[in-house]
């Protein structure tokens, strides 16, 4: 199975898809966290902190992934938490060895990869997208590259689902999934 | 408490003057009021501003949530959905959406019912 959870910031939707993956996952191996926030002054490791601990019983193992998802070597048949797409993009937009212009395509190649290893794979992305701001062309390039990767993603998933304060609101089949996993 | 969420402009206020029973009753107003108003109100609108407030007076919006709920358990709660954007340049702005989303989170999950509205026209994400 493969989910989208999208939602704003501070929407509760790291929560909903961690329960989400638990929900789902069995056995008793580990599922893998695959973390992508690049982290670079005293916020980043405050938000990093918080996450960790918000994760710490539910049986994840981390790894860590800023640039070139495709390359991460990851065990088969578990379940995938991919946290999130939106700092992906920004690390392969942004960072020095990053994709640049490639990164849709360097992105989509390594959910495919990760799609076709895992039992499950739940990746959760952000919506950045109204605010109605003009903002540089990098930005805005950002913005177009997140966007499309979203939607490729949207058409990929079984399950498509945004929470908005902790609350889901399916975009594309809910499974039956109940409202507080 | 009933919890009214949706971007700016979007008929908030009117949908819950036009839903619900005690929403013709008074409003209190988050950019000035004072917890004994919001004891005396029917309807808290713009509790995203009073998480400005609180966030810029370094206070706990979480506690304030839940003195509201105390002292008015029957409270309809309206509040600006603030997350949908880039993450803002300042840390104060950052600190101010980053506050606004949790505590919000925490009423959704405290709310009897919670109602999202868009271009006037609200959905009932949580039902009582």
């Amino acid at each position: 199975m493969i989910a989208l959870i999208t939602g704003g910031s501070g929407s509760g939707k790291s929560a909903y898809a961690e329960e989400l993956c638990v929900s789902w996952h069995k056995g008793s191996s580990p599922m893998i966290y695959i973390a992508t926030m690049y982290p670079f002054d005293e916020e980043s490791f405050r938000r990093i902190a918080r996450h960790r601990e918000m994760r710490k019983n539910k049986n994840f193992d981390t790894v860590e992934c800023f640039t070139g998802l495709k390359n991460v070597e990851l065990p088969e048949k578990t379940t995938m938490l991919l946290e999130c797409m939106s700092n992906l993009v920004t690390n392969e937009v942004f960072q020095e060895g990053g994709a640049k212009e490639r990164t849709v395509e360097a992105i989509m190649e390594g959910v495919s990869r990760l799609a076709k290893q895992a039992e499950n794979l739940v990746v959760v992305t952000n919506e950045l997208f109204s605010d109605g701001i003009e903002y540089t062309p990098e930005t805005t390039c950002y913005l177009e590259y997140l966007g499309e990767i979203n939607r490729r993603l949207g058409r990929a998933a079984d399950v498509v689902c945004e929470v908005v304060y902790g609350i889901p609101v399916f975009h594309k089949n809910d499974f039956g999934l109940p409202n507080d996993l | 408490m009933i919890l009214v969420i949706g971007g700016a402009f979007q008929g908030k206020l009117e949908y819950v003057r036009k839903t619900f029973a005690a929403g013709t009753g008074a409003v209190a107003e988050g950019e000035s009021c004072t917890l004994e108003e919001i004891r005396e109100a029917a309807v808290l609108n713009h509790f995203h501003l009073l998480v400005k407030r609180l966030v810029e007076k370094g206070e706990d919006p979480h506690e304030m949530a839940r003195k509201m709920l105390e002292v008015n358990p029957e409270l309809i709660v309206i509040s600006n959905e603030l997350g949908y954007g880039v993450v803002p340049v300042t840390p104060f702005d950052r600190a101010y959406r980053e506050a606004a989303g949790r505590v919000c989170c925490e009423l959704a999950a405290r709310a009897a019912e919670v109602h999202r509205v868009v271009c006037g026209l609200g959905q009932i994400i949580k039902a009582g």
